[in-house]
C-alpha cells in the first residue's frame, strides 16, 4: 500500500483533534472520557503487583522500570535513493523494557543494575530487501547478549566529601542540548540524524570504569579512570538510517582489515578524565579534560595489493588518542520592563570542546598512496565544537530556546574526510537551533507541543546542508502512561548535505510509554 | 409599613437569599443561613476588634527600607492593615525555617484525570535568616534560603531533583531565585529560567509566588472586615480517614472530619468551632508588579496569628481566578503564634476547574550541620543522586473519587468587594459535589467546560 503525505495528514488530523477535543466534548462523550480518565488513574499493574510486593519484601531493594513502544513510519516509499533501496515504510518498531534495581547495603553503599530488553520489529514486520542489518549484527534487531542487556552495573560508595562508583556506567558531561563536552561514553547512533539529546540516556553505551568525585566548598572535582573501551555504533548498512551516500560493502574495492581497537587488557590503552565545577551565585562554570580514544576509527593505509588485476589499498581502521579540553558555563537572570512580557526569566549557556590531534582520512594522501607514495592516507588536525544558547521563560508556560552551534576544523583542506568535532564535510558548520515548547491550558496541560528547527550551514564549500524540523505533541493519559506523536521533516540542501541526503526520510512517529 | 414588619420582610428576603446561596454552595452554609451575619465590615466590627485595628493608611517609613513601615516587625497592636499583611507574609506555603519534609501534591481535572507527586524537600536558611532576617538583615539580591527537592513519585519523575536558591528582592533586584534541575533522563544539572511569578505551574493550580510567598511591600493593603471560618479544606465523604506520618508516633489513622483549620492545639477556637479572622484585601502595585496577573488578593487571616487560612485571587478584570484554603499545623510550639505552618493546602483554579492539593507530611524541623549545608545545598550535589534522608507518607490519593472537594465560595460575604461568579458548568459541578459529598465527574448530559486561561 502506498501511504501518501496527504493520507497521513488525513489520518493524523482527526486523531489529534480527537485527543484534544475529547475532554471538552459535551454529554455522553465527556462521560465516557471521564470513565477512561478515572480508570487510567488507577492503571499501574506492574507497579501494584510487582514493584510494591518486591519492595515490601525487600525493604533495601529499589525496583522500577518502564515499557516503551516507539514507531516511526516514512511518509513516502521512494525506491532507489542514492545507494539505498528504500522499499520499506517503518523506520523503527522498537519495544524497550528497562528494569532498574538498586540494593542499599549500608549508609552510602549501594549496588545498582539497569537492564535493557529491546526488540525492533522493522526487520520482521515488513517485507523489504533494503533492510538487512540484522544479518550483519543481530543487535540491530534484538539485544541478545549480556553486553547490551546488562546496561549498567556499578557499586557506589558515598561519604560527604567523596563519591566513588566502580562498574559499568554512563557519564554525561555538559549542560547543552546536543553533544559538546559530553564525550565520555560512546553512543549507539542507529538513528543517525534523528538521534537527539533526549535519546542519549537509552543510546549511550555504558563503559566499565571507576569514577570518583571530590566535593570541597562550592567546588567539585571528578576523576575518571576508564579501563574498558566502547566505540560508537553507526547506522549499519541495511539499517533504516544507513546513509544513502555510503556504497554497499560489495562496492568497496579496498581491502579493509579488522579494526585495531584499544584493549582493556593493555594498561597503556586506558583512558582518563578530569572535570572541575564551581557555582558562584548566578554563574556556574566548569572545565573538563579527557585523554581518550576517538570513538570512531579512521582508515590507515598500510600498503597496496593487486586485486582482480588492479592495485587497491590495504587499510586498517584504527582509533586515535585525543586530548579533549572543554569549558561549560551558565548564567541566570530576569530581565525587567520587557515589552509585552514585563519580566523575562532567562538563562544563558555556553560550552566548548577543543580537541587536539584528531585523525582525518585524507583522500589526497590516499590517492598518493595508491600511486606508490609511502603515506598512511590520513592527516591530523585540531577541532573545535562549541555552542551558545539562551533559554527564555515566556508567558503561558512557554519556553523558547535559541542555540547556535559551531563545528570547526583548524587548518582544513578539501581532501579531508569526516573527523571528530570538525566541520561537517567542510571547514566550518553552523547549526542555529530554535526550539519552542508549551503545554495547552485547554487540555489542563495534559497536551504539550514542541517545535524545533535545525538548519545547517557550512563553508567554504558545501554551503547549505538542509534543514530538519521536528514537531511533537505529548499527551499524558495518566501519571504512569504518556503518548507522543512526532513528525520529523528533512528538507532542501544538497544530496550530499547532512540533512539533504535524508530528504526522502520524512517520517511520522508515535510513542507509548508506561513507567512503573 | 412598620419598622418591625420592614425588619421581618428584610429578614425573610435575607433568609430566602441565603437559602438559595446555601443550595448553591453546600450544606455547611445552611447553618450560616439561620444565623446572624457572621462577617462584618469595618464599620460593623466589634469594639474589641476595632481596638486592635489602626486605620492609619500613611505611617512613618523605615529609614533604610523606605518601602517598609518604620515600626519594626512583628509590630504591636493596634495593627495597621499593612502590618497585618507583613505578619501574614511570615506564612508562605513552605515554612520559613530549616528542616525536611515530604510534599505530597496533586491535581485533578473535572474529568477525573489525576496527576500526583511526592517530593522530599530539604530546607536550609542562611545563618540568622528567619522572617525578620529576611526583612531587615538580608541585602536585596542576596540568597536567603536554599531548598533541595528530590522526587520519589511518580515513576517518570523518580530521581528528578531541583535546587531553589531564593533571593531577597526589591525594585532593583528582581531575580527571585537561582533555579537548577537535575534530570535522570538527561543526567545533567541545568540552570533553568526562574518560573514566572504569577503563572501557575504546568499540571497544577499553584503559582511560583504561592509557594515562595509574596513580599508585602508589593501590595496596597485594605481591611475589609472580620469573618469566622468553619471549614477550609473539604474532605469527601468517600475518604473518612487519612493515614498521617506523625513524628514519633509513626503512621496514625485520623478521621478526616477531625482535622481542624488551625490544628489540634489552637486555643482560640470559638464555641461553635469557628476561627475568627481578619479579612484583608491586597492589590498589586503597578510600580512594583507591572502586569502582574493576580491583581487582587483577598485573605482571611486568623485573628491572633495572622495566619492566612484562605486566599482568593482575582484577575485584572475582577474575575475570581483561584481559591486557596489551608489546614495549619502548630509545628513549632516554642515559637508561639509564629510556629504555625501549612500542613495541607488546596488550590482551586476556576478558569480551568483544576483542583490542586499539597500535603506536608511528615515534616521535621532540623538544624543542618555546616558539613551538610556545604554538601547538600549545591547544584552539583544533585549529580550524586543521593537521597540523604528518605521519608515516607501515605496521603497519596488512590482513586479520583477520594479527591478533595472544591472549596466553599461564600458568595454572601463582602459582596461589594468580591465577585465569586463562576462559569455555569463549574457552578453545576459545585452543586453536584455538594449534593454528593464528593467530586462528581460525569455530567449526565450537561455540556462540558471548554474554558482555559
Amino acid at each position: 500500500m502506498t501511504i501518501t503525505k496527504a493520507f497521513l495528514y488525513r489520518l493524523l488530523a482527526p486523531l489529534l483533534l480527537f485527543s484534544f477535543a475529547m475532554p471538552l466534548a459535551a454529554g455522553t462523550l465527556a462521560d465516557t472520557w471521564s470513565k477512561f480518565d478515572r480508570a487510567m488513574a488507577k492503571f499501574n499493574p506492574i507497579g501494584e503487583h510487582v514493584r510494591k510486593p518486591i519492595e515490601r519484601r525487600f525493604p533495601n531493594l529499589r525496583f522500577k522500570g518502564f515499557l516503551r513502544q516507539w514507531s516511526d513510519v516514512l511518509t513516502d516509499e521512494d525506491g532507489t535513493v542514492g545507494f539505498r533501496d528504500q522499499d520499506f515504510r517503518f523506520l523503527q518498531l522498537q519495544n524497550l523494557l528497562e528494569l532498574e534495581s538498586g540494593y542499599h547495603f549500608a549508609p552510602g553503599l549501594d549496588f545498582n543494575v539497569v537492564s535493557h530488553f529491546l526488540y525492533d520489529g522493522v526487520y520482521d514486520w515488513q517485507k523489504s530487501d533494503g533492510l538487512f542489518a540484522d544479518d550483519i549484527d543481530r543487535t540491530a534487531e534484538v539485544y541478545h547478549d549480556s553486553e547490551r542487556i546488562l546496561r549498567e552495573a556499578y557499586l557506589s560508595y558515598r561519604i560527604p566529601g567523596v563519591d566513588l562508583k566502580i562498574g559499568k556506567q554512563q557519564i554525561a558531561w555538559g549542560k547543552m542540548d546536543g553533544q559538546f563536552i559530553d564525550t565520555v561514553n560512546a553512543m549507539d547512533r542507529r538513528e543517525s540524524v534523528q538521534l537527539e539529546t533526549e535519546d542519549y540516556e537509552w543510546r549511550r553505551l555504558p563503559t566499565w570504569m571507576a569514577s570518583s568525585t571530590f566535593y570541597f566548598g562550592r567546588n567539585s572535582l571528578q576523576v575518571l579512570y576508564i579501563f574498558d573501551f566502547e566505540h560508537d555504533r553507526q547506522a549499519l548498512p541495511g539499517s533504516p538510517w544507513a546513509s544513502p551516500l555510503v556504497p554497499p560493502p560489495s562496492a568497496i574495492t579496498d581491502v579493509v582489515l579488522d579494526v585495531d581497537r584499544p584493549s582493556a587488557g593493555r594498561f597503556a590503552d586506558h583512558e582518563y578524565g578530569l572535570r572541575f565545577d564551581r557555582a558562584q551565585g548566578a554563574l556556574t562554570y566548569g572545565f573538563v579534560y579527557l585523554y581518550a580514544w576517538d570513538k570512531n576509527p579512521v582508515d590507515h593505509v598500510i600498503g597496496t595489493q593487486l586485486s582482480a588485476g588492479r592495485t587497491v589499498l590495504r587499510v586498517r581502521p584504527k582509533h586515535e588518542r585525543l586530548h579533549h579540553f572543554g569549558i561549560t558555563a551558565d548564567y541566570g537572570t530576569t530581565f525587567t520592563d520587557v515589552p509585552y512580557v514585563n519580566v523575562l526569566p532567562t538563562v544563558f549557556r555556553v560550552e566548548a570542546l577543543y580537541t587536539n590531534g584528531v585523525r582525518f582520512a585524507d583522500f589526497g594522501k590516499r590517492a598518493a598512496a595508491l600511486a606508490g607514495a609511502n603515506l598512511d592516507g590520513t592527516s591530523k588536525r585540531d577541532t573545535l565544537r562549541a555552542a551558545v544558547a539562551a533559554e527564555f521563560g515566556l508567558p503561558a508556560r512557554t519556553t523558547f530556546i535559541v542555540q547556535g552551534s559551531l563545528f570547526y576544523t583548524f587548518d582544513w583542506k578539501n581532501t579531508l574526510g569526516p573527523g571528530f568535532g570538525g566541520g561537517i564535510g567542510d571547514e566550518w558548520t553552523v547549526i542555529p537551533v530554535a526550539n519552542v515548547s508549551r503545554p495547552f491550558a485547554f487540555t489542563r496541560d495534559r497536551l504539550s507541543m514542541e517545535f524545533t528547527v535545525f538548519p545547517v550551514v557550512s563553508g567554504p564549500s558545501a554551503d547549505w546542508q538542509g534543514i530538519k524540523s521536528k514537531l511533537r505533541f505529548k499527551y499524558k493519559f495518566s501519571q504512569f502512561v504518556t503518548g507522543q506523536l512526532i513528525y520529523n521533516g528533512y528538507d532542501s540542501g544538497d544530496d550530499t548535505g547532512l540533512y539533504g541526503q535524508y530528504e526522502e526520510w520524512d517520517n511520522f512517529g508515535w510513542e507509548l510509554s508506561y513507567e512503573f | 409599613m412598620s419598622s418591625e414588619l420592614r425588619r421581618e420582610t428584610t429578614n425573610a428576603r435575607r433568609r430566602v437569599g441565603l437559602a438559595l446561596v446555601a443550595l448553591l454552595c453546600g450544606g455547611s452554609m445552611i447553618a450560616d443561613a439561620n444565623a446572624e451575619q457572621i462577617w462584618k465590615t469595618v464599620a460593623q466590627m466589634s469594639a474589641e476588634d476595632k481596638a486592635l485595628f489602626d486605620p492609619a493608611t500613611s505611617t512613618p517609613r523605615d529609614s533604610e527600607f523606605p518601602y517598609m513601615p518604620a515600626e519594626r516587625y512583628p509590630f504591636e497592636a493596634p495593627y495597621t492593615v499593612e502590618e497585618m499583611g507583613y505578619r501574614a507574609a511570615n506564612f508562605p506555603h513552605v515554612a520559613r525555617w530549616q528542616g525536611a519534609m515530604l510534599d505530597v501534591f496533586g491535581a485533578i481535572t473535572s474529568s477525573g484525570y489525576i496527576n500526583q507527586g511526592e517530593t522530599i524537600f530539604y530546607m536550609m536558611l542562611e545563618p540568622g535568616v528567619g522572617y525578620e532576617g529576611y526583612l531587615y538583615a538580608t541585602k536585596p539580591g542576596d540568597v536567603y534560603g536554599r531548598w533541595m527537592a528530590y522526587d520519589i513519585f511518580p515513576p517518570e519523575n523518580e530521581g528528578t531533583q531541583q535546587l531553589w536558591a531564593t533571593r531577597r528582592t526589591d525594585r532593583e533586584f528582581r531575580t527571585k531565585m537561582d533555579f537548577f534541575v537535575y534530570s535522570p533522563q538527561l543526567r545533567r544539572v541545568r540552570r533553568q529560567p526562574e518560573p514566572r511569578r504569577d503563572q501557575r505551574f504546568a499540571d497544577n493550580a499553584q503559582t511560583f509566588d504561592d509557594v515562595i510567598g509574596r513580599d508585602p511591600w508589593e501590595f496596597e493593603w485594605e481591611l475589609l472586615g472580620t469573618d469566622v471560618l468553619y471549614e477550609t479544606i473539604r474532605f469527601p465523604t468517600t475518604r473518612p480517614t487519612i493515614t498521617l506520618n506523625r513524628h514519633s508516633q509513626g503512621f496514625v489513622e485520623r478521621a478526616t472530619d477531625s482535622l481542624k483549620p488551625m490544628g489540634d492545639d489552637y486555643p482560640h477556637y470559638l464555641a461553635d468551632g469557628g476561627v475568627a479572622c481578619w479579612v484583608v484585601k491586597a492589590t498589586a502595585r503597578d510600580d512594583w508588579l507591572p502586569g502582574y496577573s493576580e491583581k487582587t488578593l483577598i485573605l482571611w487571616l486568623e485573628k491572633t496569628t495572622f495566619y492566612p487560612l484562605r486566599r482568593e485571587k482575582y484577575d485584572k478584570d475582577g474575575a475570581l481566578m483561584t481559591v486557596e484554603v489551608r489546614l495549619a499545623e502548630h509545628e513549632r510550639p516554642e515559637l508561639g503564634t509564629f510556629g504555625y505552618t501549612a500542613f495541607s493546602t488546596v488550590y482551586w483554579n476556576i478558569p480551568n476547574d483544576l483542583i490542586s492539593y499539597s500535603f506536608h507530611n511528615p515534616m521535621h524541623v532540623r538544624e543542618w550541620t555546616e558539613e551538610q549545608k556545604a554538601m547538600i545545598f549545591t547544584a552539583e550535589f544533585m549529580r550524586r543522586d543521593w537521597l540523604i534522608e528518605p521519608m515516607k507518607g501515605q496521603v497519596l490519593i488512590s482513586d479520583p473519587d477520594e479527591y478533595f472537594l472544591r472549596p466553599h465560595l461564600h458568595p454572601e460575604k463582602f459582596p461589594g468587594e468580591r465577585n465569586v461568579a463562576v462559569p455555569a458548568q463549574v457552578e453545576a459541578r459545585v452543586r453536584a459535589q455538594n449534593e454528593a459529598g464528593h467530586l462528581v465527574f460525569e455530567t449526565a448530559g450537561a455540556p462540558g467546560n471548554a474554558t482555559g486561561e
